[in-house]
């Protein structure tokens, strides 16, 4: 702020010369009023003169004065204590969470019972002729790898039941979120209500979802399908809005015109169009899933998730790696296979180069004839293929996964583990290790920055906060910042949160330094970009926690491998953001700037980084809440602060403490948000 | 040059009077009212209210072709909106043959749009994901027509409007004219009382659009379905055209013939406006005649008191000597060098009245 507010202060208007000419202050005065951006931080300014005097001598300068704090230990305790008594007897548990909860383990257990019964030749052949289906050979071929490479790690049950509370999971939170979205992409008044929420929604880590649904539900299965719904169905929400709404508004008034109803509208031409953000809603709801479904072993959904879980917590990389693996494959599997069902939509088909010639000729009559035919001989073909399958499944006896055919590399990856240790830790010649990097990370960088953050006057982080967002954004964000932050102090969790954000803030600037690094080659280079390609398109589909494996087994344990971890997590989204950005440029004013001969350089800051602002805006945004939600998870590797007060709740069943550091957590996440948040319209496509 | 049997005294299909479309907020209070008096900006400024359509009365007879012409922003679309209520008129009444469109329940309405009047947009507005033949189809698929029946029908259209045998095609594999067939044999598909046309050829090449001038014509020729035809271009306006309303600010400044239009204008926009039309190819001879002189009437070659002057400048250079013009077979005038060289050159150019009656 203090940058900010220095630069208007140094300018100095022209010495007036005629007498009758305004004061040279009150012309610098005017001048400054004339930029949006100054009026807003002297309007900060002059609230700040009047308010921070009052407020530091009443409550000094130091952290959150305690008068402003409520402690909820007592009555959150209190809450839950008596969910606990009356789980078994009061009424609305009886009678409704008992049902949903019931309803949840059984479907789970259902799905889980079918997978084993199919057998992994089943499970495997089915998923592989399920990709093939909708995505082509290529899929088809990595699930299958994919599926016998979970069998070979000897995670095949840790799989199917990670697999088993997905597919619950996927089937409420689409069927959910495409409810809401139907609603939002019908009526204009949901859309304006349910838009910030889901906004919202998709900025917070996902920890901050696992308390509340703890509080009530207790641990197990239920809670973490419920998380995992809370958590995934948003996107879907949000995507068949934007897919109902943003039909052609040619074709609703040429099928209006032709007498449709409002039904007819909607299943002939609203939903169909909308086809291609219908299946990119269910693919984002799916990793969004996977990635709860992996965390939310945290709160006693078991699976791949927990076996990670438990090795970290031993730092056992092996095992750790052993389960990580299969995570990873399933994400890839999943992403491919559902975005493979969105990308051939005859909506490619569409927007192909018509087709020359109006000459009309008779074979493409029969050809429509044929297509059909070969279409059912080929869906019969499937079904043999399937049948043939399953009973090969059945035939290979009860076994989920044939003991022999297992690989164990817990001991050997453990063994390079240590090796690494040895090695690389610490006294490489010239870098020194990884762990001495990580030390001078944590006491060189995280340390004083989170000192400094701690150490700033209360009212001083409110006012930054306020400059920023305002700055950035209107004064609504500013206000729902400024509240965010000040909800972090009345919940008394000032402290630990500065922690936090002194951790996201670090990770962050390595963030963007790298992201924008790589970003601006990969735009100016197709070679880059293709090479880049596939490495962010893994990158992306993997879940937050398998990102802790790597480094627990680079750094040990503590805040630089979570830093570490986050940093890696964000990177490819802010690379991808910023080089799209830096490339849609507009190529008139390219090639005009080209013609003036501006040089590489200048192109670059001149035209480029000007006109592709917001997407740069948005990959910081991204960044940021990104970053946040692996910092946060960050608490099961040591990473400490809020995380790890959610973890500690859990464990201990102390729900009062959790619970305060899960609203900090959402709350620090609206506020760096809101912070970085642009523009309204530019995280549509999002 | 299109068909000419819209008589003069077949009955209105469509009859409109002191319509008015205002957007805005309370749009309903500008029609009659003071502020009915300003103009365009002073009426925005006062009321934040744009008035596209501004107290237009006219009938579209039965078997005709109405053309509504004006440039961008004259109201002309949302005028042919306005007749199936696509866009909701703020005041005025449109009638159907007698029947009163404004005051018809969604029921009602709905089938007036499934069985009465299809229309025919600029973007074609097709069901991208629907083969041409299911989206020929559509609009008989909305009626409940069983599937068997409407894919007879549809592709009966598809073949009426040259496309056979690109049936299974999807919308985007098609060019832009293949696009708009289909787009007409969807609307033909209904078998509809009249056809409506929003600027349907503006998004095509000249080529193509001229073909597809041609193939509303023979449609026309063929069928005498009642057309309302919106565009903005006064050379396809005066092609299909029986008649033509010419708009301007949401007002209707002249409605008449092509030749009326062409030939005395009302006013000094109209003037302004056809301007460059070739006038020998819109006027005909019965505007060039002059009374014959005794010895005329009995000798020469004879035309047809429709023949345009262009074509009567060809018979008067070729023999040499005035031709008359003949209707029931008594010579109504004559036109020489002189008479159909001052059309061409304009000087014939004065009120309606003059003309000699017909």
């Amino acid at each position: 702020m203090t940058v900010h507010t220095a630069s208007p202060q140094m300018k100095t208007a022209p010495p007036g010369r005629d007498a009758s000419a305004p004061h040279p202050a009150v012309l610098a005065l005017r001048a400054l009023w004339a930029r949006p951006a100054a009026r807003k931080l002297l309007i900060l300014a002059a609230a700040a003169a009047v308010l921070v005097p009052v407020a530091a001598a009443t409550h000094g300068s130091g952290t959150w004065p305690s008068a402003f704090t409520v402690d909820l230990t007592k009555p959150l305790t209190g809450a839950s204590d008596w969910i606990i008594d009356n789980r078994d007897s009061h009424w609305a548990f009886l009678y409704f969470f008992g049902h949903v909860s019931g309803a949840i383990i059984g479907a789970v257990h259902a799905v889980y019972t079918v997978l084993l019964a199919l057998g992994w030749a089943g499970v495997t052949a089915a998923a592989a002729l399920l990709a093939w289906r909708v995505a082509g050979a290529r899929v088809a071929v990595i699930a299958l790898a994919s599926f016998a490479a979970c069998g070979l790690l000897g995670m095949w049950v840790p799989t199917m039941r990670t697999l088993a509370l997905m597919i619950v999971a996927v089937a409420v939170s689409v069927a959910v979120g495409a409810l809401l979205g139907l609603a939002a992409g019908l009526s204009d008044r949901t859309f304006r209500a349910l838009r910030p929420v889901l906004d919202t929604m998709q900025a917070l880590p996902a920890f901050a979802y696992l308390l509340p649904v703890v509080l009530v539900f207790g641990i197990g299965v239920a809670p973490a399908v419920l998380a995992t719904v809370v958590y995934a169905a948003p996107p879907m929400a949000r995507l068949t809005a934007l897919g109902l709404r943003s039909t052609d508004r040619g074709v609703l008034e040429a099928v209006e015109s032709l007498g449709a109803t409002g039904r007819q509208r909607l299943l002939t031409a609203r939903l169909p169009l909308a086809r291609r953000e219908l299946l990119l809603g269910v693919n984002q709801t799916i990793m969004m899933a996977l990635s709860m479904a992996v965390i939310a072993s945290v709160i006693g959904a078991d699976g791949l998730g927990d076996r990670v879980y438990q090795a970290l917590s031993t730092v056992d990389v092996g095992s750790a790696l052993a389960a990580g693996i299969p995570i990873v494959l399933l994400a890839i599997v999943l992403d491919r296979t559902t975005a493979g069902a969105a990308s051939p939509s005859p909506r490619r088909l569409w927007a192909g180069v018509p087709q020359a010639g109006g000459t009309p000729g008779r074979r493409l009559g029969e050809g429509g004839h044929n297509q059909r035919r070969a279409r059912t001989r080929r869906t019969t073909a499937w079904l043999a293929a399937l049948a043939a399958v399953a009973t090969a499944a059945l035939a290979t006896g009860d076994k989920p996964w044939p003991d022999t055919w297992t690989v164990a590399i817990a001991a050997p990856v453990n063994d390079a583990k240590d090796w690494m240790v040895d090695h690389l830790y610490t006294g490489l010649p010239g870098i020194g290790g990884t762990a001495d990097l990580a030390a001078h990370y944590t006491t060189w960088v995280l340390d004083p920055l989170r000192d400094g953050l701690q150490a700033l006057p209360w009212w001083g982080a409110l006012l930054l906060v306020a400059a920023l967002a305002w700055l950035i954004g209107t004064w609504r964000t500013a206000l729902t910042a400024v509240l965010s932050l000040a909800a972090i102090g009345v919940l008394g969790r000032w402290e630990l949160s500065m922690d936090t954000l002194s951790q996201v803030v670090a990770a962050v600037a390595v963030t963007l330094v790298l992201g924008f690094a790589i970003a601006v080659p990969a735009a100016r280079s197709p070679r880059v970009e293709r090479l880049l390609r596939p490495v962010l398109d893994v990158f992306q589909t993997m879940p937050q926690f398998v990102y802790l494996i790597p480094v627990v087994a680079l750094f040990g344990v503590g805040r630089a491998p979570a830093a570490a971890a986050a940093i890696v997590y964000a990177l490819p989204a802010v690379v991808r953001i910023a080089s799209e950005g830096l490339r849609r440029v507009n190529p008139g004013a390219m090639e005009s700037a080209r013609s003036l001969g501006a040089t590489g350089g200048q192109q670059l800051r001149q035209v480029q980084f000007p006109l592709a602002r917001p997407q740069l805006l948005l990959a910081v945004n991204q960044a940021v809440v990104l970053v946040l939600s692996v910092v946060i998870i960050g608490g099961l590797v040591g990473g400490g602060a809020l995380g790890y007060e959610v973890v500690f709740g859990l464990a201990q069943g102390d729900l009062a403490t959790g619970l305060t550091a899960g609203v900090a957590i959402a709350c620090l996440g609206l506020m760096l948000d809101r912070v970085t948040q642009p523009t309204k319209g530019a995280r549509d496509g999002a | 040059m299109s068909g000419n049997n819209a008589g003069t005294g077949a009955p209105a299909v469509f009859s409109v009077r002191n319509l008015w479309k205002v957007f805005g907020p309370k749009a309903d209070r500008v029609p009659g009212s003071e502020l009915a008096a300003l103009s365009p900006e002073e009426l925005r400024e006062q009321t934040g209210c744009t008035v596209a359509v501004r107290d237009v009365s006219f009938d579209v007879r039965q078997g005709e072709v109405f053309v509504v012409m004006g440039l961008s922003g004259s109201g002309k679309s949302t005028l042919v909106r306005c007749l199936t209520r696509l866009i909701e008129p703020t005041s005025g009444t449109i009638a159907i043959d007698g029947e009163d469109v404004c005051g018809m329940d969604k029921g009602a309405l709905r089938d007036l749009r499934r069985h009465r009047a299809a229309m025919v947009f600029q973007h074609f507005g097709l069901l991208p994901h629907r083969s041409v033949l299911d989206n020929v189809a559509y609009g008989l698929e909305i009626q409940g027509v069983g599937k068997a029946e409407r894919r007879a029908k549809a592709a009966e259209m598809v073949e009426k409007v040259g496309l056979a045998g690109l049936e299974d095609r999807r919308p985007g594999q098609l060019s832009g004219g293949q696009q708009q067939r289909v787009g007409l044999a969807r609307a033909l598909a209904a078998d509809p009382e009249v056809l409506l046309f929003d600027e349907p050829f503006s998004a095509l090449d000249p080529l193509i659009r001229r073909d597809m001038q041609e193939e509303v014509v023979r449609l026309h020729r063929d069928e005498g379905r009642t057309m309302v035809f919106i565009t903005h271009d006064l050379s396809e306006a005066l092609r299909l055209g029986d008649r033509i309303a010419l708009m301007r600010g949401g007002r209707v400044v002249q409605c008449g013939t092509p030749e009326e239009i062409v030939g005395s204008p009302a006013d000094d926009y109209v003037r302004d406006f056809v301007r460059d039309v070739p006038r020998e190819q819109v006027l005909t001879v019965r505007r060039a005649m002059r009374p014959a002189a005794a010895d005329e009437s009995e000798t020469g070659e004879s035309l047809d008191p429709t023949t345009t002057v262009a074509e009567a400048i060809e018979t008067v250079a070729r023999t040499g000597t005035p031709a008359r013009v003949i209707e029931g077979g008594r010579c109504v005038g004559v036109v020489d060098h002189r008479s159909l060289l001052g059309v061409v050159a304009g000087l014939d150019a004065g009120p309606a009245g003059e003309r000699t009656a017909a």
